[in-house]
């Protein structure tokens, strides 16, 4: 099987495992998100529109459940897919601490615009929704992803 | 010959104006009309993440199977010791109403439902319901279990119904104490973290005191909710503005996180509902959480 059908087998995968966990179960934060992982993964195989693409349609399937804050998803994945897309022109290796720094910078800023796009009235404290669970996130979804990535064989990969 | 542009470049550029065009996108769904905001959520509900939505009703319907018996077996002989007891009271009722000539009260009506809950960032105050307007329910209706007050219905679709807590940040209740002298209005305060949130009783007249532990109830006053519902009880000042206003900490009657089935009044709601919630099983129900019981 091909690289890449691999990796869209494995981004539906971990799109259909959020879903289930997060809304089928009820598990919560519990589960990493698994979401933002499949985006970041696609945004360094596809070009910056669309993995801004996935981004939105991932975005707005989330915030259909969300309701109160209506588009803070779909604005924060389109961004976290065209930045993560643009890491390709600016860091062509994928070592070990780059992929780390990829998942966590990634997975932070993902909740960092949510936050920001979020009614003032609705998000959590700063404190709380950015710094503490942003960076537990952040670290849980790498946590999660690298490991993955090494498994795939898809780490060591250098661009040519 | 003309030089023409590298298509890496070209590539880059559509990429480019690709990404700006989604972004654009984006940001036009979080300004659009919230009715539209709604149909487009709605229709993502009904189709994409329907069997998600399954998964969480046949995961709530598993859980109720596999609940302890002796439990259930307990609230059913409660139940039908109350409602045998309560049999005579309708007889001698009915038998006056009769002699008097009176029309037929009309009946509380309500229908139970199951609580779905999205696990998604930003619905944290917000629940489904298994229910519709298919089944008679209506914007605005109260929703509340056998501790009291959960919230009420902020949308309802023909199958599914969309709901808030008291966690959410618009939450209001006009309120009283349970003796009736004190009004005031509940609201939700956020802390620093979400589990320091907490319901206030604001606007109470200074010099008016309630003691800890002082049943709060829905007071009835405007109409959103009717009067009767326990909301919580007095835990301390929150603060005190000047001399003439304080406001009250609550110790919530229901937690909403851990609400799996609910009750919602369908129709009209009669004005007092405080006889649905005794003294007597209140005070068992202070009980089981004293003994640190689940109730």
């Amino acid at each position: 099987m091909s690289q890449d059908v691999r990796l869209w087998l494995v981004v539906l995968g971990f799109s259909l495992i959020h879903f289930i966990m997060h809304v089928g179960f009820g598990f919560g934060p519990a589960v990493p998100d698994m979401l933002t992982i499949a985006l970041l993964l696609a945004a360094r195989e596809v070009g910056m529109g669309w993995a801004a693409g996935l981004g939105l349609v991932f975005g707005l399937l989330e915030d259909s459940l969300s309701v109160l804050s209506f588009g803070a998803n779909s604005v924060a994945m389109t961004v976290t897919g065209a930045l993560g897309a643009t890491t390709r022109n600016l860091f062509v290796g994928d070592s070990l601490s780059f992929q780390v720094s990829y998942f966590i910078i990634g997975k932070w800023i993902r909740e960092l615009i949510h936050w920001t796009m979020a009614g003032e009235a609705l998000r959590l404290p700063f404190l709380e929704q950015v710094m503490l669970n942003g960076l537990l996130g952040a670290g849980y979804a790498a946590g999660i992803s690298v490991p993955l990535m090494m498994m795939m064989g898809w780490r060591g990969r250098e661009a040519t | 010959m003309a030089y023409g542009p590298e298509p890496k470049h070209a590539e880059g550029r559509r990429q480019g104006l690709l990404a700006i065009s989604f972004l654009l996108l984006a940001l036009v769904t979080a300004y659009i009309p919230a009715a539209t905001q709604q149909s487009i959520a709605w229709s993502m509900r009904v189709t994409v993440l329907r069997p998600f939505i399954a998964t969480q009703q046949w995961m709530v319907a598993a859980k109720d199977n596999a609940a302890d018996v002796g439990v259930l077996r307990a609230q059913l002989d409660s139940l039908s010791a109350t409602v045998s007891s309560q049999a005579g009271l309708l007889d001698e009722n009915q038998t006056l109403r009769d002699l008097l000539d009176l029309a037929e009260r009309g009946e509380t009506s309500f229908r139970p439902a199951t609580v779905l809950r999205s696990g998604i960032p930003g619905s944290e105050s917000m629940f489904f319901l298994n229910l519709g307007s298919r089944d008679g329910i209506e914007n605005g209706a109260p929703v509340v279990d056998r501790h009291g007050l959960v919230g009420r219905i902020l949308e309802v679709r023909q199958e599914i119904s969309v709901g808030m807590d008291w966690t959410h940040p618009d939450f209001r209740a006009s309120a009283m104490l349970q003796d009736g002298g004190t009004y005031g209005i509940v609201e939700n305060r956020r802390g620093a973290f979400r589990e320091e949130d907490r319901l206030v009783l604001n606007g109470t007249a200074y010099y008016e005191t309630a003691p800890d532990n002082t049943l709060v109830l829905t007071s009835g006053l405007g109409g959103v909710f009717p009067r009767g519902i326990p909301i919580g009880r007095i835990a301390g000042i929150e603060e005190v503005q000047g001399q003439w206003r304080k406001a009250y900490r609550l110790q919530p009657m229901v937690e909403p996180g851990s609400v799996t089935h609910v009750i919602v009044f369908t129709g009209i709601v009669p004005n007092n509902l405080d006889r649905l919630w005794s003294a007597d099983s209140l005070r068992i129900l202070e009980k089981e959480v004293v003994e640190g019981r689940e109730p």
